[in-house]
């Protein structure tokens, strides 16, 4: 698809020479154009000179990190896509996500495939609604009859409070923000858990089937979460800011 | 840290020095006891009211830029907090530090393995790529395995009903994976069925993968493994237990120590981590580990959780 239209343009932001360079690389050779950067202050006049497509990030940097650069992006009203480089497992990094705004999260050391993965889908997602307030920005987003509060961590249906535990919360959570998107069972888990052993996956099996209870979703009839035979879940209800 | 606070507040004291000397100056302007005759001749106007109206002014600048630097130091500190989160014990830290040190060159190897498999090359090349991508794939597994350890010590543990008999009966099925090796689970019925713990289920189910993943792994083909649970009026009690070769006598006080590889165990891969997570995971639940062996007779781990 890149081939046929200009390449989409990528700007790669990271201390470390070494991952620059054979991100740089590898990412030119999956069809973007890469521009880089080597600390926060750098991706800042980039990002004002070259108005890059998105945004690879990495948190921690010298003179600004990664986190800054979100901030100040996104209160100049600037929703250019970035995926930031680090994990938001616990609840303390939540609240900051929440509060930056950025549209996808990856934690060190990843697949380098799954980078480029990530990028088309953030790419695709942001496509469809350009120069708007992403998801990943709102507090508070709805799907049909659902409501999540991303600060309050709830969950509403029809108006009234549904019971979760706090993981299925930041599970669902991950699928409203991602929806329309097929998530592989790995992938939830190195977004929600963090982790990776091998029966890892029935953990996530396990929480699926928690809020279809819970919501009263119909495993065979889904309305919210579509199980993708052989490849993972998919949220296919519409999500908007609420 | 400690040294940042310290700042923080030494600069709030200093934009606060031009209203003390201010008020000073009134006061002792006020008792008469200025100390420069000087001034008192030349100047009609009060001037220790000059000097507070001087000095408030300068603390009035003074005191929204420190606020400001207040401010942003906070946000700093909260981000680096956030990046090396509470770092409470020296064990912790350190382990916190071995992931931090080691996630960049990762990234970078894994991003230049994917180059060089994407160049043309011969069955040669190919060979030596498989072999480094392997070894770089286990470096990246031990990175991930410490994760697992430092984040469970940190995240706070989810407390609902868990039926464990039901993530033995997940972790035992990974076991017929394994060839030759045959695990029987064995869970109560009388005088009642096990009571479910209140815990994590994901950390729980975490511990007995990793019990079940150990019996396999040092085992040989034909030997039993049982894995068995009850409930003693305190705790559950989880046990599994194999005919496998056994754990020498001096080698058993360090088996849940973290990266601890045993004489036997020298040869077998893992991450060395597979018992320290089960023994974080039991004292997450205010539960704990142990451990008896006979070398050339067999093992037994028994983990207990209180009941709720």
């Amino acid at each position: 698809m890149e081939q046929s239209q200009t390449p989409s343009r990528i700007l790669l932001v990271d201390d470390e020479k070494a991952i620059i360079d054979n991100l740089a690389s590898f990412l030119e050779r999956a069809g973007f154009a890469i521009a880089v950067a080597l600390d926060g202050e750098a991706a800042l006049d980039q990002v004002a000179r070259l108005t890059p497509d998105l945004l690879v990030l990495d948190v921690l940097m010298p003179k600004m990190n990664g986190r800054e650069v979100v901030r100040r992006l996104r209160q100049q009203d600037n929703w250019t896509p970035i995926i930031l480089l680090t994990r938001v497992g616990q609840s303390t990094e939540r609240a900051m996500a929440l509060e930056e705004g950025a549209d996808d999260y990856l934690n060190k050391p990843f697949d380098p495939y799954e980078l480029v993965a990530r990028i088309r889908a953030v790419l695709r997602r942001r496509a469809e609604a350009p120069r708007q307030m992403p998801l990943a920005m709102a507090t508070r987003v709805r799907a049909g009859d659902i409501v999540l509060d991303r600060t309050a961590r709830r969950v509403e249906q029809v108006g009234k409070p549904v019971e979760l535990t706090a993981r299925a919360v930041a599970l669902l959570e991950y699928l409203l923000l991602h929806a329309q998107e097929v998530l592989t069972r790995e992938r939830l888990l190195d977004a929600v858990w963090g982790w990776d052993y091998p029966v890892a996956t029935r953990a996530v099996d396990a929480r699926v089937a928690e809020l279809r209870r819970a919501l009263g979703d119909d495993p065979d009839a889904p309305r919210l979460i579509e199980t993708v035979v052989g490849q993972g879940y998919r949220f296919v209800a519409t999500v908007e800011i609420a | 840290m400690r040294r940042g606070q310290w700042l923080r507040r030494w600069r709030l004291g200093v934009s606060l020095i031009p209203l003390s000397l201010g008020v000073a100056a009134a006061l002792l302007w006020q008792a008469g006891l200025f100390p420069n005759p000087v001034l008192t001749l030349r100047l009609r106007a009060d001037v220790g009211t000059l000097l507070l109206v001087l000095g408030t002014m300068l603390t009035l600048l003074g005191l929204p830029a420190a606020v400001v630097a207040v401010t942003a130091a906070r946000r700093r500190d909260r981000d680096l907090e956030a990046a090396h989160s509470a770092c409470t014990d020296d064990r912790r830290c350190f382990l916190q530090r071995l992931d931090h040190e080691l996630k960049n060159p990762l990234t970078a190897l894994r991003a230049g393995l994917a180059n060089l498999a994407s160049l043309p090359g011969g069955r040669e090349r190919d060979a030596v790529h498989t072999s480094i991508e392997a070894q770089v794939l286990r470096v990246n597994r031990l990175v991930s395995d410490l994760r697992k350890l430092v984040e469970l010590e940190q995240r706070p543990a989810e407390r609902v009903p868990v039926d464990i008999g039901e993530l033995l009966a997940e972790a035992t099925q990974l076991a017929h994976d394994v060839p030759g090796r045959e695990a029987t689970l064995n869970l109560p019925q009388a005088p009642w069925p096990l009571p479910p713990v209140l815990g994590d289920r994901d950390l729980l189910a975490l511990a007995c993968y990793n019990l079940l993943e150990n019996a396999c792994k040092f085992t040989r083909p034909g030997d039993a493994i049982e894995v068995r649970a009850f409930e003693d009026g305190q705790s559950v009690v989880i046990e599994v237990a194999d005919t496998g070769p056994g754990i020498p006598t001096e080698d058993l006080p360090h088996v849940f120590d973290e990266l601890y590889r045993g004489e036997n165990a020298r040869t077998i891969e893992g991450s060395g981590l597979g018992l320290a997570l089960v023994r974080a995971v039991a004292r997450h639940h205010n539960g704990a580990v142990s451990i008896r062996s006979r070398t050339g007779h067999g093992t037994a781990v028994t983990m207990r959780l209180p009941l709720a």
